[in-house]
């Protein structure tokens, strides 16, 4: 834990009872036993980073899905029991999705019932919309999804927005929408889409869904606005949804012809790697985009593949 | 049927219209549940309804459905309703407004809970008048205005007064004030008072509206809302009796009712009391001539009456009651008004000139002149808007469009693919249409202008591409070029600008009501170029029109 960076409340209770163990352990004597521990919790940390590509025709997006966890070590390893764990699509456009605006729902909906299965206490999906909320969640069917899974709607509302310190490069006190830190695991759900301005909008750029304020002014320093948001809210996980992705128009696309179908899924724990790999789909080097490049930069993570464990599961 | 056992009837069935239509109004909004009805969302699309006839008391008001066939040669969808309510009327006189008008319910609340006056004050207060004639000046005046081709009568409808109150100004005002409370509880370290907030504002927001309301001019609607409940202090249903269209039409309808007082002189002992309680100051004491369009029907009078000399009954006799009194300067004065207001209005030069750039109509609205023909001004598009952009003009749209719908795209903007305000809009001011219609028509409300200075890429002050990342059509309306702009400190340097496509642009205004600079953003939607006006166009299309 880098104490640099904000605690969440949860983060800093562990970090109390860490402490108050760590006081305990020294008193009695054993310490190296603790250090073992931690020894331990670090190499389970490792990055990996698993493509998923349904090359059938008709494949099914659940199958996909629970096979890409499944590489991934199953989702028993990110979700414990009792967990309350919090998926942050991108549903910002009030758009039907086929035109892969939005996170696709079925993929939405494979997500949530992993968590479930897994023995998550509560699934909530919460996501700062930039069209009317109530219209994004109904158009591009995560309100459905909602319904059918028992998951909960966290609709955005300025009372759910908090000033934060996000201790970032270039933001430093921006309003937080609280449901996605107050979660014990935070999966982040996007779609891969073109952007005229930050190349792409992938797994990091979707933590502008994130926050509140002026967003519009983010504009003006996207790459390390990006970047400092990613590490504010580091999540569990990362699922770019690439089963459809966008290739013109972006980020709102609007036609079917602005849609390209790759029926692939890419999960990661290393934001920077998730898009890395996401942005191979569009035929760019990660290298040349800004938030990836900074991400590196900044110990975010790593675009070199090399260093993860690289898995692939085709369908 | 006993007299008490008809008050209460009546009573029962003020509650109940008073009741649906508080309902109604509160459904008239976009649900957060609104995906429920959608199980097909993952293939079609959609167009998001509201699931409540939101419309229903409009289709039951006899004077929307008048006006807007006198004036815009329309029927309103479900207007046999209305006819319907005429009929009734013709028989049974002014029952609408004793069981059925929530305003009416409201004022009758307002005068009964704490009457100003009491005693024999009271009896004097409840004497016929000749204020009553104002009525039906009013009513002829918005009748001929009507058929003139001007049409006012949303202004002073009961209905479509009492939707514009509460929807525009009591319910934001109480919604907005509850939720600065629940925030400062959000704000609060106290986990209880977070947790309270969340759920006071999930209670509470369905039915007072979501976020911050705004309405321009709201405080004025709330505030002649006020004054006229205050009114009921100087008589009971002040409003009723002395200034209300429809009650005034009504009464002209009342004429051939069979349901008569009659009175029985012998047994009246002179105690005043019918009088005392009259709701209309319609003459029941026996020695005077009961004013049968004055009447409204509340059985209070029959209800009064110690000594049983007054009752209602059925009689069948082809003998038509007394022609309502209006006085022959409430007509005159009302053709002289109706005749002078359709030409005076014409004069602000809305009609034959270029209207107002800030007059940017909802989407499907028909052309200017169309639409304020049958423009109620009732609020209900303003209330289901999500965005919250329509809002009542003030003097964008003339005097003869106070109050009408525009959208202010610094309050919100119009989501490319709703099209929620033609689907309740009562009269049919505002057509309802399909989002695919909406987008392959298209259908244009204005175009987009950038203001170079202001523009931050453009003047130099730094990258921004928001209008062009939220532009919601493909391809895009506001697309990016690179092109030298004036650095920081006047070097030449190389922007990512924006630039409008007017053959894209439908107005939709997201860009400006996004736009990083505040206020008077550095993009701006005007109405020139809505595909509604032939004349208010920009571009020289193909067909001659």
């Amino acid at each position: 834990m880098d104490l640099n960076y904000p605690l969440t409340r949860r983060q800093s209770l562990k970090k109390i009872a860490q402490i108050s163990a760590s006081l305990a352990g020294a008193a009695l004597g054993a310490c190296p036993l603790l250090s073992q521990g931690l020894a331990k919790a670090s190499t389970a940390g490792k990055g990996f980073i698993v493509e998923g590509i349904g090359s059938k025709q008709d494949y099914n997006i659940k199958d996909l899905a629970g096979k890409v966890f499944e590489a991934a070590g199953g989702i028993g390893q990110f979700v414990s029991r009792g967990d309350v764990v919090v998926i942050k699509p991108n549903v910002s456009w009030a758009r039907r999705p086929a035109l892969a605006a939005t996170t696709n729902p079925e993929v939405v909906e494979a997500v949530i019932e992993l968590c479930l299965d897994a023995g998550a206490k509560k699934v909530r999906i919460a996501d700062h919309t930039i069209h009317d909320a109530r219209r994004c969640f109904a158009l591009t069917g995560v309100g459905i999804v909602a319904k059918r899974t028992g998951a909960d709607l966290v609709f955005p509302r300025s009372s759910l927005m908090k000033r934060m310190k996000l201790h970032g490069h270039r933001l430093d006190v921006w309003p937080v929408f609280v449901p996605l830190v107050e979660a014990d695991k935070v999966i982040n759900l996007p779609v891969a889409k073109v952007h005229e301005l930050s190349t792409l909008t992938l797994g990091m750029k979707n933590w502008i869904g994130g926050v509140g304020g002026r967003r519009n002014a983010l504009h003006q320093d996207i790459h390390q606005s990006i970047v400092d948001l990613s590490r504010f809210f580091n999540p569990t996980l990362t699922l770019i949804d690439a089963t459809r992705i966008m290739i013109s128009n972006g980020p709102s696309g609007g036609s079917p012809s602005d849609v390209a179908v790759k029926n692939t899924l890419i999960l990661s724990n290393d934001q920077v790697a998730a898009d890395a790999k996401a942005a191979a789909l569009f035929g760019y080097d990660p290298g040349e985009i800004g938030f990836i490049h900074f991400g590196q930069k900044w110990g975010l993570g790593t675009y070199d593949s090399q260093k993860l464990i690289q898995q692939r599961v085709v369908l | 049927v006993r007299a008490k056992h008809l008050v209460w009837i009546r009573r029962i069935s003020q509650a109940f219209f008073l009741g649906l239509f508080l309902f109604l109004l509160v459904e008239s909004r976009l649900p957060e549940d609104a995906y429920l009805q959608y199980s097909l969302v993952f293939s079609s699309d959609l167009d998001l309804r509201l699931s409540q006839p939101v419309t229903f008391f409009f289709q039951l008001d006899p004077l929307v459905w008048l006006s807007s066939l006198l004036s815009g040669h329309r029927l309103i969808q479900g207007f046999w309703w209305a006819l319907g309510l005429l009929m009734l009327t013709l028989f049974l006189g002014r029952i609408f407004c004793s069981f059925i008008c929530p305003l009416g319910t409201i004022h009758h609340i307002v005068s009964w809970v704490r009457p100003a006056i009491r005693g024999n004050r009271m009896t004097l207060a409840n004497q016929k008048t000749p204020g009553h004639r104002i009525k039906y000046f009013l009513l002829i005046t918005l009748l001929v205005g009507a058929g003139m081709g001007l049409n006012l009568a949303g202004l002073i409808d009961p209905i479509s007064l009492l939707f514009r109150s509460l929807a525009l100004a009591v319910l934001p005002a109480i919604g907005v004030g509850l939720k600065e409370l629940f925030d400062v509880m959000a704000a609060s370290d106290m986990k209880v008072l977070n947790y309270m907030s969340y759920g006071g504002e999930a209670l509470v927001s369905p039915v007072f509206g979501y976020g911050y309301l705004a309405y321009k001019t709201a405080w004025f609607i709330g505030l002649i809302f006020l004054v006229i409940l205050f009114l009921n202090r100087i008589r009971p249903r002040f409003w009723c009796r002395i200034l209300c269209p429809l009650g005034a039409l009504l009464g002209i309808f009342s004429r051939f009712s069979i349901l008569r007082l009659e009175k029985d002189e012998a047994t009246c002992t002179d105690c005043k009391l019918c009088s005392r309680r009259c709701q209309g100051a319609a003459s029941p004491m026996p020695g005077q001539t009961w004013e049968n369009a004055e009447c409204l029907s509340c059985f209070n009078c029959f209800d009064a009456c110690p000594e049983g000399a007054l009752s209602f009954r059925f009689r069948w006799s082809p003998k038509s009651n007394r022609w309502p009194d209006m006085g022959r300067r409430a007509v005159l004065g009302g053709l002289v008004g109706g005749i002078s207001l359709p030409l005076l209005g014409q004069l602000d030069g809305r009609a034959h000139h270029v209207s107002d750039p800030r007059l940017i109509r909802p989407p499907g609205a028909l052309p200017e002149e169309d639409f304020l023909r049958v423009c109620q001004r009732c609020g209900l598009c303003m209330k289901a808007c999500p965005t919250n952009v329509i809002n009542p003009t003030l003097a964008e749209a003339g005097m003869a469009g106070f109050w009408t719908p525009h959208l202010i795209m610094t309050q919100g903007y119009c989501e490319y693919t709703c099209t929620l305000c033609g689907s309740v809009c009562p009269t049919g001011a505002i057509t309802e249409i399909s989002a695919r219609e909406k987008i392959e028509r298209p259908i244009i409300i204005g175009v987009a202008y950038i203001n170079r200075g202001r523009c931050l890429p453009w003047s130099g002050n730094g990258p921004c591409i928001v209008c062009q990342e939220l532009c919601p059509t493909s391809p895009k309306a506001i697309y990016l070029r690179k092109e030298i702009v004036p650095g920081p400190d006047h070097s030449p340097m190389l922007g990512n600008v924006p630039h409008v496509d007017l053959k894209r642009c439908v107005g939709c205004g997201i860009c400006e009501h996004k736009c990083p600079v505040r206020g008077r953003p550095a993009i701006r939607v005007i109405a020139a170029g809505e595909s509604r006006s032939l004349k208010n166009q920009i571009l020289l299309t193909g067909s001659v029109s």
